[in-house]
Parts: C-alpha cells; structure tokens; sequence
C-alpha cells in the first residue's frame, strides 16, 4: 500500500535527478549562442552562432585568442586510439591468464586494480620527476601515454575477466583436445566468443583516454590535448567561445557513440552467423 | 594396511608427476605467468617506479628554484608545520566527506526507483542510458557549466528573481565551497547510483513478496532486506566517488575562483612553481588520505568477491 505512494514520488525524484545531471549542460548550450558583445551569462543579448565561427576560424581575429582545438583534437584522438589499442591487448592477455591459478594471482590483481585507484595527479607527478631524472623528455606520445595505459588498462582487465567468468569452457576443450595448439584456439574458438567484451573495453578505454586530463597535464610537455586546452582557458577570464567548444566536442563524442553503436550491432550480428554456421555444422 | 596406503599413494604422485597431466598443468602456468607479465612489467615500471620516485623526491633538499637529491625531512617539516598545507590536508577530507553522503543521498533513491521500481527491463535500461549519456561530454566542460548555472547573472539567479522569490541576486552560489560541492555532487553521483542500481536489480522480487505477505511494512523490508543486499553497490561506489573526489583539483580551481584549496591544487601549483619537494610531500600525504579511505571502505565489504 505504502509502495502505491511510494512509486510516483520516487518516480517524480528521479525525473528532478535527470532534470540536475541535465541542466548545467542545457544552460551553456543556450549561452553559446550568445552574441559577440555578450558574455558567459544572461540575458541573451542577441541570438548569433558568432561564437561558433569564432571558433573555426570564420571571423575576424578579435581581443579573444582562439582556441587551438584542430591540432588538440587530432592529437586527443591519436593518444586514445593508441591507449585503446594497448591497454585491450594487455587487458585481454591478463585475463586470459588469470583462468589459470598461479602464486601471486592476488599481488598481481591488486597491481593492476591500482592503476585506476592511484590519482591521476600523482603518477603524473611521479612520472615527470622520472622523466627529469632519467633524462627523457616528456611529450603526449610518450611519457603521457604510458600513463594512460596505466589508467585504462585496469578497466579493459575487469571488463575482460568478467566476459570470462561467465565463459563455456567446452567448446574450447574441445578444440585442445582434438590437438589445435592453444595459439590456434584462441584466435579461431575463444577470440571470436569474447569479441563483444573486446569491443566495450575499448570503448572503455577509448573514453576514459580521450577525456584524461589529470595524468596527461604534468606528463605531456608543450603539445597540449583537447581537455587541457580546455583546463587552459580556466585560469583566464572564460568567454561563451568555451560553451560553443563544449557543444560542438559534446556532438562529436556522440558521433564516436555512433559509429560505436554500428560496429557494435555488426559485431554480434556476425558473432551469430558465427554460431549459425557451427549448427549447420 | 596404513602402510601399503601411502606406499601406494606415494607411487601414484610419482607416476602423476611425470604424466602428461602434469606436464600439462605446468605448461598452462608457465602460460599464464607469461600472459601476465607485459601488464605486470608496465605497472611496474609505469606506475610503481613514479610513485616511488615522489616518496623519494618529498625527502630531497628543496630551495627556490632549484631541487637536489641531498636527503633531508626538511619538506616534510615545513608541510606539517604549514597552517596553509594543513588546512588544504584538512579541506580535502571535508570536502570528501559532504561529497560521499549528499552523493549517496542524492543517487540512492534514484538507484531504488531505477533498480526496484521500474521492472520493465527496457525502461529501466533507458533511464540508466539517459543517466549515463552526460558522460559523453568532456569532464572540464561538465565543470565549467556549472558557471552560468551558478554565477550572479547565471540561470539560478535569473529564474529566482523572475518568479519573485528574491530581489537580489544570490552571490555566494559560485566561487565559493558550495559551488565545489554542487559541481562534484552532480559529476560524481552517478557514479554511487550506477553500481547501487546493479545491486538492486538483482535481488529476487519474491523475497519482498515474502516479507510483504508476512506483514512487513516498507520501511522495515527496507532497513531489513534491500539494504543490506545493496550494501555492497554502496560500497562499490563509495571507492569510485572517494578516489575521484580525493585527487581532484580542477572542479576546485574552476568554481571556488581559488578559495577551495584541495591537496590535488597544492600538487598543481607547488610543481607550477618548480617546487617539486613540496608537490611530493603532499602527493605522499594525499595517498596515505586515499589508503586508509579505500581500506576502511573495504573492510566492510570484499571487492574481489564481487567481481
């Protein structure tokens, strides 16, 4: 009886939970298009898409400086590709090693696992003062990146080693015992089964690594990523050009989502003709 | 008849030692050692050398511009004497604290509605997507939109004065710690409602029918079933939003227009300053904060179990 009351309040909270997460991102799309002798706030003094051509280079070179997202997006999109690309393998390899019980399965766990506990501000610090020390210059492909992995490979290990617990064995012991050498049978038999699971840890890194700012600001040198051309403009005055930025990367990570989504539904489409295939079999 | 048992028993080990089985059982854990091993080695030396090289680096000799590995407690001395470095210790730990209990009050209803009420498998897939779908957009941006929600002229201020609760606008909302605390109560949330969610959804609907039927009133199937068997999501996202709030600077920087200073801003601004000693010491300081945080959440609940 209680619950009859209970539901629609409950329910009507949650709509105010969304209406929190979304509002802040609702007002700066609004200000974005603010014109170009308004500032970040309200009233709207005229609706204009100035700030918009402001940021691609379309208007004249104002008091504002322009912010250098081209080379910063480029650079963001090469660092998490090349993260997603690293910290999957790695992640794969681990937990496929972790079906096996060996000594120090729990030591290795807790090392891995700390990678996405450690702040990102502290090994990022650690590793600038290794990298003065040693004698190796810092920049986004390097020193960053290792940090990225760092932090994205402990995502793609988890993701990895749950797909695997819920894992049927049988197939594969199938394959071992029929001589196919374990090489063989994870590329033809057990990769092709785990391949969604594949697919959501790269997403994972792939976000986590796009986004990064913490460990990449001490760690990445001169050649600034897309967040920190963002962090940048936080200690200057900001100006509606940041909120026109914020929507149009908003836009282009829905893009990402999307093509993700496609190779996704292809994935386990194939995945199931896969499986058609071996009941035709 | 013992005797004859261990003789044979022993004989069995032998012949099992030599066996392909055997042979077989070492040959997949030398693989596993050596499956594991590339990750193992990164950590290594990507993460666990940098962080010994800050414990290293809070012992060495600190002037002003320059840092000499001539040890010394030095650094140290001066954090712990630092009304400035203690406070920030002291404001990192508050400021974590009102961020895990209005993020778990905040996000714990959501989780009950979402998880328990909706049993509609696609709605509730939905309302967590809808939930999740900000993350797409950039962290620092999600920060700096609280600016002109928040500011004198920010949308807040706008709405309250148009429909006559005010006549002035409100000022402290922004560049003070109550911005702070909105800003990561809104970013992190999710974060406590997500895992609490899972927990929820998974437990059986006949176990409150039971209680129901046996004349337990909500409140008591609350206290007695649901949150115990949510307890361990709780957890799950008490890590998540401790170990994020904990290292955090820019939600700080951006809306307490520097009057929060967490340790995360002193790390930022010492290494700004080349004071690479000093951004030691309080890196050291902020993991031993995050150590013990982590390990009392773990106490009451064991994450390897719930993975």
């Amino acid at each position: 009886m209680e619950s009859r009351i209970l539901k629609p309040v409950l329910g009507v909270y949650c709509a105010a939970f969304i209406l929190f997460l979304y509002a802040p991102m609702i007002t700066l799309a609004i200000l974005s298009f603010q014109g170009p002798g308004g500032g970040p706030q309200f009233p709207i003094i005229e609706w204009s898409t100035y700030w918009y051509r402001h940021l691609l280079g379309l208007t004249e070179p104002g008091r504002i400086a322009r912010l250098p997202i081209g080379e910063s997006l480029l650079r963001s999109l090469t660092l998490a590709l090349m993260t997603t690309v690293v910290s999957t393998v790695l992640g794969v390899m681990t937990a496929q090693g972790f079906r096996k019980r060996f000594n120090g399965s729990g030591v290795v766990f807790y090392l891995v696992i700390l990678g996405m506990i450690v702040p990102g501000v502290l090994v990022g610090l650690g590793m600038s003062l290794l990298s003065n020390t040693v004698g190796v210059s810092r920049t986004w492909w390097g020193t960053a990146f290792v940090l990225h992995v760092v932090y994205t490979y402990p995502f793609a290990f988890l993701v990895m080693l749950a797909i695997l617990n819920r894992f049927d064995r049988s197939v594969e012991e199938a394959a071992l015992s029929l001589g196919v050498s374990p090489a063989e049978t994870f590329r033809r038999v057990t990769f092709p089964m785990i391949f969604p699971g594949v697919l959501s840890a790269m997403l994972f890194s792939f976000t986590l690594s796009y986004d990064e700012f913490s460990r990449t600001l001490f760690a990445s040198g001169r050649e600034q990523t897309l967040p920190l051309t963002i962090y940048g403009t936080f200690a200057v005055e900001i100006y509606p050009n940041i909120f026109a930025f914020g929507v149009l990367t908003t836009l282009f990570s829905f893009t990402l989502l999307a093509i993700y989504a496609m190779l996704m539904t292809r994935a386990v489409r194939a995945g199931r003709s896969f499986k058609g295939q071996e009941d035709a079999l | 008849m013992e005797l004859v048992q261990n003789g044979a028993g022993r004989a069995a080990g032998e012949r099992r030692a030599g066996s392909p089985a055997a042979a077989r059982e070492r040959a997949e854990r030398r693989r596993a050692l050596l499956l594991v091993s590339p990750g193992v080695l990164w950590m290594a030396l990507f993460m666990v050398l940098p962080l010994a090289m800050v414990v290293y680096v809070s012992f060495w000799t600190q002037t002003t511009f320059t840092v000499e590995p001539t040890l010394t407690t030095e650094s140290w001395a001066r954090f712990l004497t630092s009304p400035t470095y203690i406070s920030a210790a002291w404001t990192t730990v508050r400021i974590w604290a009102i961020v895990l209990v209005s993020t778990l009050l905040v996000g714990y209803p959501v989780a009950l509605f979402i998880g328990l009420m909706v049993r509609n498998q696609t709605l509730q897939t939905a309302l967590l997507v809808l939930c999740v779908i900000p993350f797409w957009t950039s962290f620092l941006i999600r920060v700096i939109a609280w600016r002109p929600m928040l500011g004198t002229e920010g949308a807040i201020n706008s709405i309250l004065l148009k429909i006559g609760v005010i006549d002035a606008p409100i000022t402290s909302l922004l560049f003070s710690e109550f911005a702070v605390l909105v800003g990561m109560t809104q970013i992190y949330c999710v974060f406590m409602v997500g895992p609490i969610t899972f927990m929820l959804a998974r437990i059986e609907p006949s176990i409150i029918e039971a209680a129901r039927d046996l004349g337990a009133g909500f409140g008591r199937i609350f206290w007695r079933i649901i949150l115990p068997l949510s307890l361990p999501g709780v957890v799950v996202g008490a890590i998540f939003v401790s170990v994020m709030v904990l290292g955090e600077f820019a939600t700080a920087a951006a809306l307490s227009g520097r009057t929060v200073n967490l340790l995360g801003n002193i790390i930022v601004s010492q290494v700004g300053s080349l004071r690479w000693a000093f951004a030691s010491v309080a890196g050291v300081v902020l993991t031993l904060v995050i150590a013990v945080v982590v390990s009392l959440l773990l106490r009451v609940v064991s994450l390897r179990k719930e993975v």
